[in-house]
Parts: structure tokens; C-alpha cells; sequence
């Protein structure tokens, strides 16, 4: 589904991701750990198209195209769903009403119909309880005065709407209390298939608990140095990042 | 020794009216003279200057009407052609009380002098029943100088929509003075829509005084212009009163904005909110003044202000201060003002899922805007205020 290649970004001139190397496939889950600081979030804004950073190398292949070459609305309309570490209120701007032009702008360019009000209400409805989410919340202004968790599982409703094809969860898990922490995962559990596939960023692998990765890599410095299946994060949870930046220094 | 600079008033002294009142109000006004270059209050906006370059004072104004930017709503529509009543576009609900007469005295600061000296007639108004009043002004060419008392009475609560439409066919300026006298226990209530030209200078005074246990709102929707000034003034003289304050100035091109607002509060436990939002593009200028001042005997004084501010071009400018005078001391009063670009991570966000870059800016802005809106009690007004903004954010 995706392959990035020797991936280099920078921000203000300094470069952050130093050659990235990942092969995604439709079905599978891929885990990216790795300490503060190391370039996990990075990757994530750079697959989404956030334009502060500059990529000086390497190339990105989405569905056979050049992702790099996509606006940011290019590459949601094209499946690509970006959960935000942090999502951004908006005030005045009602959930509700925002969603609708974001899924039918998604519609419009995939070449299917407006969904008209009544038919979008359904929609929201039957997807509101994949996450448990309240009605009253999406009437009031975007993540404006939302706790944490409402604005997590806003996140996830919100890629419940648009059925993405490529999901990137930015520490989805961050600021969540248990309970949350299963709602959201349930969630993400239920949107996938064999079609689709799901990055998830991570500092924890409490979440991974939940969303079982197929493969976990560690990012530490820009690169993925390290890659293995799903008790590498055990390991990580067990032992820390050191041994990997104390291996990395004996090579 | 002050110099005052009186080549604007040598052109217009010839306009005089010949009443007790006129020529005293001239008289006064030729002791403190215009606002020159180095006035205060007028720091951004050279008026002298400007309208003296651009207004030929001599030209005489046409009958410009056109009874197709009439509201259709219901209540009393009261046309003004050149800043003079007409009797004839006009139509009068029956219970509006509505009398033309000479001018009498009004506030005292320069452009409200002028207005009194040059006004043809004054129009006084009193609240009647329920309906509301849409007052218009077609103006083309030279100076008019309309002059309208309105009249609250004591129970009544009185909404008044007035709207300037200067001839788009040569420069026009309007020296306009409106003034409300809000009874005990009523609610007046007064809303303006400025949707000028290139060709169109104004000044506009609004002057309300508010008595015991009554309520003044005041909206100024300010789209377009070559110099626009609105001189709001709200005193609030007795207990228990509340002013309002709400505008929205969405500029482009070379639109000029200077908002100056004051609320005076005199007497005890007041209430006064204010709430401007600035737009600004391309090179467009703004200026928001507003002022609060509280008297030592205004105890459990409430006041809040608040002024915005979104540039979305660097020759885009904007002024804007908060002049609080406060001198007793049990008031609450809190004042903001902020003024920036477009929230970049905000943008993304909406971009990140699906929204176009140009829909994603208007939808921010539009909710930015919105938020002045919420005291438009008329659906016609409210319909054309969204309009344009739509227009101008698309």
C-alpha cells in the first residue's frame, strides 16, 4: 500500500528523519516506537502533507503514486487519515457541519455522490457508536473545550466517517485513561480489513495491547533501526530504548 | 497659540444653516475646529485631509433612490435623499410617531457640530408599537449631512436599521448623526450594515443615552469603503443599564475602517460588553478605538471588551486600542485584543481531512466572523450580512 524509501526531512534546517525505509501492505498493522524525540511524529505530519517540513531525499509510494506530490486534501481524499497527537479546536466551527464538507469533499473527489443531510445524520449515527460518542459533542464547536479523551475518540470518529485506506495514529494513546484507552482501540479494531492498514505511533506499548501490531519498529535518531514483530514491543516495555542505543553504539 | 486648520469649514461655511441653533452650533465648531493632523482620536485617520482632496463641497447631490435596496420586512421605511426626509419614498407604520423640524442641540464634538450646522432638518422619531424602522440614505455627490433623534419610550422596545448607499457615481461624503434617547425600563436597539464603494467617505456618529433599568445594542457590519468612520458613544447615565457593542469590519482593497467607540458608565451597577472582529486583506486598513470610562460613583461597574483581529495580507493594517479610564473602585472590567495571521495548524487540520486549502480558510473565517452576529434581530439584515461575508471570503 505504501513504501517509503530513504525517506529525509527537515524542519528549519534540521533534518529530523535521516532515511526512513518502510513497506506497509494492505491488512497489516505496523507499530512505530521509539524514544522522545527520535522522529516519530515527524513521519507522521510528513505522510500527511504537513508543508513545514522539507523533504530533501527519498520518495513515497502510495497506491502507485508519488504521495510527496499530493496536497494534504489530495492525499485525505485519497485514503490517507491522519489521527492527530493533538487535535486543534476550531471554535465556531460545529463538528456536525465541518464533517459533512470534509466526507463530501472526500466524495466528490472519488467520484461519488453528495450525501444529503438526512443520509449523513444515519451515517453519523450508526458510526457515533463505534467510539461511544455523545451527540451533544458534536454539535458543539470542533475539539473546543473537549477533555482529552473526547478529543481522541473525536479523532477516531471522525476516521469511522471517512473510511481511510491508510491510517496513521499519532500517540492516539497519550492522555488517555484506561477505559478510553479500549473504547478508542476497540474502534480502531473494527475499522479494519484486509484492505485497509494502520500505522501506529507509539511511546507505550500499553496500546498495543489493544491494536495487536503485525510488525514493530523502532525509530531512534531518524531512522528505523531496529524491526521485529510484536514482542519487540514487549521487550522495549520490559528493557527500555537503551540496549538499542547501546547496540547501535557497538556497531 | 493653537492653529486650526479651517480650510474645510472656509469651503462649507457658505452651507450654514440660518436657525438660533445652526449658526450657535457653527460657531462652536469654528472655536475648536476640525480634527486636525495631529488629533488623538483621529490619529489614523487623516478626515480633513482626505475628504478635502477628495469632495467637491460645491457639487450638488442627485435623487439617487432605488426602491429595489429596500428591506422587505415589515415595519416603517424612512428614505433619505441627500441627507434630507422624503415624505414621498417613505413608508410610515401608523403608530411611528415621526416629526421634521429645525435642529436642536446635539452632542458636542466636531463632526456632530458640523452636522447640526449644515443638517437641513432634524427627523425625530418615538417608538411606537413593536415594529421596526429601516432608515436609508441615498447620497451622491458633495455633503449630507442627515440628522435623526430617535426616541425610546419608557416600556417600549424599538428596533432601528439604517443604511447609507452612496452613489457609486462620483465621491460622496455622509456626516451622519443619530441619536437615541433610551427611556427607563426600555430597549433600543440599532444596527448598520456598511457596504460602501471606493467612492464613498463617511462619518457617522451614533450617540445613545441610556436611563434606569433600559438596554442600548449597538451592530456595525463594515465591508467596504475609502474612509469609513463610526463614532459610537453610549452613556450609560442611570443604575441598572446595560450597552451593547458588537462589529465586524471584513476589509479589502484599500478600504479605510476606523471604529471609535466609547461607553461612559455614570451610575452604579451597569453592565457594558463590546465585541469587534477585524478581517483584513490586501491593503486594507483598520482601526478599532474603544474606550471605557468609569466614573468614581459607577460601583459594581461590569465591563468587557474584546477586540480581533485576522490579517491575511502583510499590506494589510490594523490599529487597534483599548483606552480603559476607571475611577471607582469595586468594578470588574476586563479588556483583550488580539491580532494575527491565519491559524496555520488549524488550516492543516481541516486539510488533513479532505477540505480543499480555500475551503478550509473561509470556514475558519466564517466562524471567526460569526460570532458578531448573534444580535442581528432582523432576518432580512441577518440574510445580507452572511451574504457578504460569504462574498468576500469565497
Amino acid at each position: 500500500m505504501i513504501s517509503i524509501k530513504n525517506l529525509h526531512a527537515s524542519i528549519e534546517d534540521k533534518e529530523i528523519l535521516k532515511g526512513i525505509n518502510l513497506e506497509v501492505k494492505a491488512g497489516e498493522v505496523h507499530a512505530i516506537m521509539g524514544p522522545n524525540g527520535s522522529g516519530k511524529s515527524t513521519l507522521a505530519s510528513v505522510l500527511a502533507g504537513r508543508e513545514e517540513y522539507e523533504v530533501s531525499a527519498g520518495s513515497v509510494d502510495y497506491l502507485g503514486e508519488d504521495l510527496l506530490d499530493l496536497d494534504p486534501e489530495e492525499r485525505a481524499q485519497k485514503g490517507i487519515f491522519l489521527a492527530f497527537q493533538y487535535p486543534i479546536e476550531i471554535p465556531g466551527v460545529s463538528t456536525t457541519n465541518f464533517l459533512k464538507t470534509a466526507l463530501n469533499q472526500v466524495r466528490e473527489a472519488r467520484g461519488e455522490k453528495a450525501l444529503d443531510a438526512v443520509n449523513f445524520l444515519k451515517l453519523m449515527k450508526e458510526k457515533m457508536k463505534l467510539v461511544d460518542i455523545d451527540q451533544s459533542l458534536l454539535s458543539r464547536s470542533l475539539n473546543e473545550g473537549f477533555s482529552g479523551g473526547e478529543k481522541k475518540r473525536n479523532e477516531i470518529f471522525q476516521m469511522a466517517m471517512l473510511e481511510p485506506k491508510l491510517s496513521i495514529l499519532d500517540e492516539t494513546d497519550s492522555g488517555l485513561d484506561i477505559d478510553a484507552l479500549k473504547i478508542v482501540a476497540d474502534g480502531v479494531n473494527k475499522l479494519k480489513s484486509e484492505n485497509t492498514a494502520t500505522i501506529v505511533v507509539t511511546h507505550y506499548q500499553r496500546l498495543l495491547d489493544y491494536i495487536v501490531p503485525d510488525y514493530v519498529h523502532v525509530l531512534y535518531n531518524g531512522q528505523i533501526v531496529k524491526s521485529g514483530d510484536k514482542h519487540l514491543a514487549l521487550e522495549l516495555e520490559e528493557k527500555g530504548y537503551d540496549w538499542i542505543k547501546e547496540e547501535l553504539a557497538v556497531v | 497659540m493653537i492653529s486650526v486648520d479651517n480650510t474645510m469649514l472656509d469651503s462649507l461655511k457658505q452651507y450654514v444653516g440660518t436657525t438660533e441653533n445652526q449658526l450657535k452650533a457653527w460657531d462652536n465648531l469654528s472655536d475648536i475646529g476640525l480634527p486636525g493632523a495631529k488629533s488623538e482620536s483621529y490619529k489614523f485617520s487623516a478626515v480633513q485631509n482626505i475628504l478635502n482632496k477628495n469632495i467637491d463641497w460645491a457639487q450638488e447631490g442627485k435623487d439617487t433612490f432605488d426602491k429595489s435596496l429596500l428591506y422587505e420586512e415589515k415595519g416603517s421605511h424612512l428614505v433619505f435623499i441627500n441627507g434630507s426626509f422624503d415624505k414621498n419614498y417613505s413608508q410610515i407604520e401608523e403608530d411611528l410617531s415621526l416629526k421634521v423640524g429645525d435642529v436642536t442641540e446635539g452632542k458636542h464634538d466636531p463632526f456632530s457640530l458640523l452636522n447640526a450646522s449644515l443638517a437641513t432638518n432634524e427627523v425625530r422619531i418615538e417608538s411606537g408599537s413593536q415594529s421596526p424602522v429601516y432608515i436609508y440614505h441615498f447620497n451622491s455627490a458633495g455633503i449630507s449631512n442627515p440628522r435623526i433623534r430617535v426616541k425610546v419610550k419608557s416600556g417600549h422596545s424599538f428596533k432601528v436599521f439604517e443604511k447609507v448607499v452612496p452613489s457609486e457615481e462620483g465621491k460622496s461624503f455622509t456626516n451622519s448623526y443619530t441619536e437615541f434617547e433610551v427611556e427607563p425600563n426600555a430597549f433600543g436597539y440599532h444596527t448598520k450594515v456598511q457596504n460602501y464603494h471606493h467612492q464613498a467617505f463617511t462619518h457617522e456618529t451614533v450617540f445613545a443615552r441610556v436611563s434606569r433599568d433600559s438596554h442600548f445594542y449597538n451592530n456595525t457590519f463594515s465591508f467596504e469603503g475609502a474612509l469609513v468612520r463610526n463614532n459610537l458613544t453610549i452613556n450609560l447615565e442611570d443604575e441598572n443599564c446595560e450597552g451593547h457593542m458588537y462589529g465586524l469590519f471584513l476589509l479589502d482593497k484599500k478600504s479605510h475602517i476606523d471604529n471609535n467607540t466609547s461607553v461612559d458608565h455614570m451610575k452604579p451597577n451597569c453592565y457594558s460588553n463590546e465585541l469587534y472582529k477585524g478581517i483584513l486583506d490586501e491593503n486594507s486598513t483598520g482601526v478599532f478605538n474603544g474606550k471605557i470610562y468609569v466614573r468614581q460613583d459607577a460601583q459594581k461597574t461590569n465591563a468587557f471588551q474584546s477586540n480581533n483581529n485576522i490579517l491575511l495580507s502583510d499590506n494589510a493594517t490594523i490599529h487597534t486600542k483599548p483606552q480603559l479610564e476607571i475611577w471607582a473602585d469595586d468594578v470588574k472590567c476586563s479588556h483583550g485584543c488580539t491580532s494575527g495571521q491565519l491559524d496555520e495548524d488549524a488550516i492543516f487540520y481541516l486539510r488533513a481531512r479532505g477540505i480543499k486549502e480555500r475551503n478550509a480558510k473561509a470556514m475558519i473565517l466564517n466562524a471567526f466572523a460569526t460570532e458578531t452576529m448573534d444580535h442581528i434581530h432582523s432576518d432580512a439584515v441577518k440574510e445580507e450580512v452572511r451574504q457578504l461575508i460569504d462574498l468576500k471570503l469565497s
